[in-house]
């Protein structure tokens, strides 16, 4: 009995906060839609906006499940990039895009570090590709 | 344009955080229930010395498992975070992107709910 009753308390305040993410999350979502349709000469309902706004939240949740399960699945506690293109896998433009997403990300993150000291440089061994040189 | 408007690290961060801790309590209760199964079969044969050691081990058993449970929560990398709200943001434009093909081909200024229902079952699957 005890135990439900910090449940059910726990769950007021998940709740509570759950609703000030979704009201942050949808202001930006709605935002971006915006700014895409405006981009086409076009205007958006807000309704539907909105509408895609609770889809991208629901999305986000199912989010966090597929990563957290990734990252146990490979025994680690933390989230890599490797989860979240793995998330895309089925999508093949999509998984495209969030690995060029990726090299820019790490190549800048490289940059910055150069600036500090000459780092480590495994990521540029791993993106270096071999020409093979036929000999005839 | 694009860098601007993007979602903000941090707040997905926090819905993830939510979600996980959601998933550790639920987890965390099955167990519960776990532990009182094997509370009962003890104070079933409540057997001297023996059943009170076992008692002892159990409860230290249930203890270890519930704080091992709460010192490993998930947690994402600064980058990983980022590249979610890019697949996050890549999910918004391609709705709006749909949607509006779909308008501008029917000749309409505004984005609807019928665009959107059309094109909806596909986006789902895409993504």
């Amino acid at each position: 009995m005890e135990a439900d009753g910090a449940g059910s308390d726990v769950e007021r305040e998940d709740e509570s906060v759950i609703e000030l993410l979704r009201d942050r999350f949808r202001l930006l979502t709605i935002s971006i839609a915006e700014a895409q349709a405006k981009r086409n000469d076009l205007e958006i309902s807000l309704p539907i906006a909105a509408c895609i706004a609770d889809l991208a939240f629901k999305y986000t949740e199912q989010l966090a499940k597929d990563l957290e399960l990734f990252a146990q699945h490979a025994s680690r506690k933390s989230i890599n990039m490797e989860d979240v293109i793995l998330s895309a896998h089925r999508n093949e433009h999509l998984a495209t895009s969030l690995r060029s997403f990726c090299t820019d990300l790490k190549s800048k993150e490289a940059q910055s570090e150069r600036k500090r000291k000459k780092p480590s440089r495994k990521e540029d061994k791993a993106t270096t590709s071999v020409v093979h040189i036929p000999d005839n | 344009m694009e860098d601007a408007n993007t979602f903000d690290p941090d707040l997905v961060h926090a819905i993830f955080k939510l979600v996980w801790n959601r998933r550790a309590l639920e987890r965390e209760r099955n167990e519960g229930a776990d532990g009182l199964d094997i509370q009962e079969k003890i104070v079933l044969r409540p057997n001297g010395l023996v059943g009170a050691r076992s008692l002892v081990d159990n409860c230290v058993k249930l203890v270890g498992a519930g704080a091992s449970k709460k010192n490993r929560p998930t947690y994402a990398n600064a980058n990983a975070l980022k590249l979610s709200c890019e697949l996050l943001r890549i999910f918004v434009t391609e709705a709006v992107q749909r949607a509006a093909t779909i308008a501008e081909a029917e000749g309409v200024s505004k984005i609807e709910a019928t665009h959107l229902e059309r094109i909806l079952p596909q986006l789902l699957l895409d993504f």
